[in-house]
Parts: structure tokens; C-alpha cells; sequence
């Protein structure tokens, strides 16, 4: 932000926050509906300029079309840390914007925009990283690990599935345990269900 | 089997790594020392108006074409740049000595819209001799391909960008440089 454009917005915040407090004074002196619209409106007055300053703040930078601003996002800005050239206020950045809009207007191709900042900043420049030599590598590795990740969740999901569908031999003896002791439970849980209800009675 | 499966956990991690390293490398402020695409190509032409004080000896517009053939210091300032002060004295020293040699010394402003009083304050500030151009719309910053300023480039006699320093020169940066460009057959 500008010196002029921040000392544009302590201004309209001073305003503001005059404005809101008068309004709580009317608001409270009426104490009626006339007050509440009355708090409105002045929350309208208030709030009003600030927007407009805001949209005049905004018309005050370069006007570009979509393409350009598509450009400019992959475009690195020089002068800023990990910041594209769309998203900085920086005055080179602006510079190179409306550079980006003027090459569009001349016909170029984005391909051919992109040559034109790589000839002169080398590959720096550009927040996706070229698909060729060892930049190639940041966008294989991702489908390499996805690739694999994919190939380990799948085993592991079919030797869970193939454990879980596997039959056990039982022998006959153990069969008839497990069938006691179920039985037993049984009688257990029968039992204790007549004390609570002989309890209830 | 386990110990593939830790070596495939390994892969992985490495990976992920690699990724990282190379994404907080690769922005790392320290490349710009050493990035320029210029070094070894012909130095982008330009055409910029001069401040009113060169008219007499070079015209009202200095273009660099007019200037190719001798050695050429190209530095790029803007009045709001600290930096900027501290090395003004040292490329007006710089020119005394090396100017009566053959050497062409062009300050550009850049990077600084409409700045043009600001501009003349800093040249009257440290009485530059050498021509000042200013480049109101940065255009020919972007054509040098600036990180920012101040820059200083350095090309030799053929017109060739051999060198580039970024942040303020100092007085061994100019003997060495110029020095090469003088020992370079200018």
C-alpha cells in the first residue's frame, strides 16, 4: 500500500469510527425505531466512502483481461519472495502486467509470453517449474508416489480381505466347548434376567 | 519382508523430501548472485529520454546503440533506493577515472514512475556526470531482467553482456570489472 493510500484509509477509519460512535449516541438518545434507522443509515454513511476508496484504490492499478491475469499467476515476481506477479503491488510487477496484456494485444501466444520473461530471468521466473531435465522430476514424482501409494493401500486391502475370508479347521472337540460355554452363558444371562425382574416386582 | 517394506517407506520419505528441498531452493534469494540470463548475450537495446544537464553533450534521448564499441557500465537506480546513495559517490569517482579511458557510464532510473524531481534531486545530490536516463515505465528494467535496485551491468566492447553485479558497487567491484573490461581490448 501507498503512503497516500494508507494514510487515505487511517483517515476514512477515523471517519468511521466517528460516525459509528454518533450513531450509538443517537441510537441511544432515541431509543426508538427512528434511532435504529437512524444507527443505519450513518453505518451506511460510514461505511460508504471507505468502499468507494477501495474501488478507487483498485482502479488505480492496471486493467488487464483474464489471460493476462492467468499469465501473471504463473509468472514469478522478481523483486518480491514467493510472491507472482499477480498477486504483488510491487511496481514491477504491475509494469510487467500490463507488459503481459500489451503482448497479448500484439497477438502473441502464451507460450511465446512465457519465452519472453524465460529468455531474459532464465526458468526462475516461473512458479511451475518447466517440464523438462531435472525440473521434470517435481512433476513425475507426485504420480510416481500417488502411483505407489495406490499399489500398497490395494495389497494391503486384499490381504485384509483374503484374511478375513479364510476358514479355519476346527476340530470337533473344540467345537463342542465353544458350543458349552455359549450354552452356559446362556443360562448366565437367563438367570440374571429373573433377578432383575423378580427386583422390579 | 519387512525390511522391503522399510525400504519402500524410505523411497517414500526421500521422495517427499527431495520435493521439499527442491521447493525451498528453489526460491532461495541467494540464486539471484547468480542468475542472469543476459551474461554472454548482447546487451538489449534502448532509447531513453536524458536528464535536461546531458543535452548539451548527448542529446535529449541516449540510446545504447549509439554507444556500442567501447565499454559500457550500465547501472539502474531509483531515488526511493538507499543502496542507491551509498554507491552514487563510488560510480562518480568510477567515471572520473575510468570515463577519459574510453569507458561509458549510463545510470538509469527505474522502477520509479514519475519520479522525474526525485530523479533530478539524486544526480544533482552527488553531481553525476555521466548521463542519467529515465525508464518511466520499467520496461527496459524488464528487458534487463532486474531483480530489483540497484544493478550494474557491465559490457564489453562488442556489445556483450559479460557481467553483473547486484546491490551497491563498490570500488574493488569497479576495478575489477572495468579493469576486465579494459584489459578486455576495448
Amino acid at each position: 500500500m501507498t503512503g497516500e493510500a494508507g494514510l487515505r484509509t487511517g483517515v476514512l477509519a477515523k471517519v468511521r469510527a466517528l460516525a459509528v460512535a454518533r450513531a450509538l449516541v443517537v441510537a441511544r438518545s432515541l431509543a426508538t425505531v427512528r434511532g435504529a434507522l437512524a444507527l443505519l443509515a450513518l453505518a451506511v454513511l460510514a461505511f460508504g466512502p471507505f468502499a468507494t476508496a477501495q474501488d478507487a484504490s483498485s482502479a488505480q492499478s492496471v486493467q488487464i483481461g483474464s489471460r493476462a491475469f492467468d499469465i501473471s499467476r504463473n509468472l514469478r515476481c522478481p523483486v518480491c519472495t514467493s510472491e507472482s506477479v499477480a498477486d504483488s503491488s510491487a511496481e514491477i510487477a504491475q509494469q510487467m502486467r500490463a507488459l503481459i496484456q500489451e503482448k497479448i494485444d500484439e497477438g502473441l501466444s502464451d507460450a511465446q509470453i512465457y519465452t519472453f520473461f524465460q529468455e531474459r530471468y532464465g526458468d526462475w521466473i516461473l512458479l511451475d517449474p518447466p517440464k523438462r531435465g531435472v525440473h521434470l522430476l517435481v512433476w513425475l514424482l507426485p504420480v510416481v508416489v500417488g502411483a505407489a501409494a495406490v499399489v500398497v493401500v490395494i495389497s494391503m486391502a486384499r490381504r485384509w480381505l483374503a484374511a478375513s475370508a479364510k476358514t479355519e479347521d476346527v476340530s470337533q472337540a473344540d467345537l463342542e466347548r465353544v458350543r458349552a460355554a455359549l450354552a452356559g452363558a446362556a443360562k448366565v444371562d437367563d438367570a440374571a434376567t429373573d433377578v432383575e425382574s423378580d427386583k422390579g416386582g | 519382508m519387512k525390511l522391503g517394506r522399510i525400504a519402500v517407506i524410505a523411497v517414500v520419505v526421500a521422495a517427499i523430501g527431495a520435493l521439499f528441498a527442491f521447493g525451498l531452493l528453489r526460491g532461495n534469494p541467494d540464486d539471484r548472485n547468480i542468475t542472469s540470463n543476459l551474461i554472454g548475450k548482447p546487451a538489449p537495446a534502448f532509447a531513453l529520454p536524458l536528464y535536461e544537464r546531458y543535452w548539451t553533450d548527448y542529446g535529449e534521448t541516449f540510446a545504447l546503440d549509439d554507444h556500442l564499441g567501447k565499454p559500457l557500465v550500465i547501472n539502474f537506480w531509483a531515488s526511493w533506493c538507499l543502496p542507491c546513495y551509498d554507491e552514487a559517490p563510488v560510480l562518480q569517482q568510477a567515471w572520473q577515472a575510468y570515463g577519459p579511458q574510453g569507458v561509458q557510464f549510463v545510470g538509469v532510473q527505474t522502477q520509479d514512475r514519475d519520479k522525474r524531481d526525485e530523479g533530478r534531486a539524486f544526480i544533482a545530490r552527488f553531481n553525476l556526470g555521466f548521463p542519467n536516463v529515465l525508464d518511466n515505465d520499467s520496461l527496459v528494467g524488464v528487458d534487463w531482467a532486474l531483480y530489483g535496485v540497484p544493478e550494474t551491468f557491465f559490457v564489453d566492447a562488442s556489445g556483450k553482456v559479460v557481467a553483473k553485479h547486484i546491490g551497491p558497487v563498490t570500488p574493488e567491484v569497479i576495478e575489477q570489472q572495468v579493469g576486465a573490461l579494459l584489459r578486455g581490448g576495448a
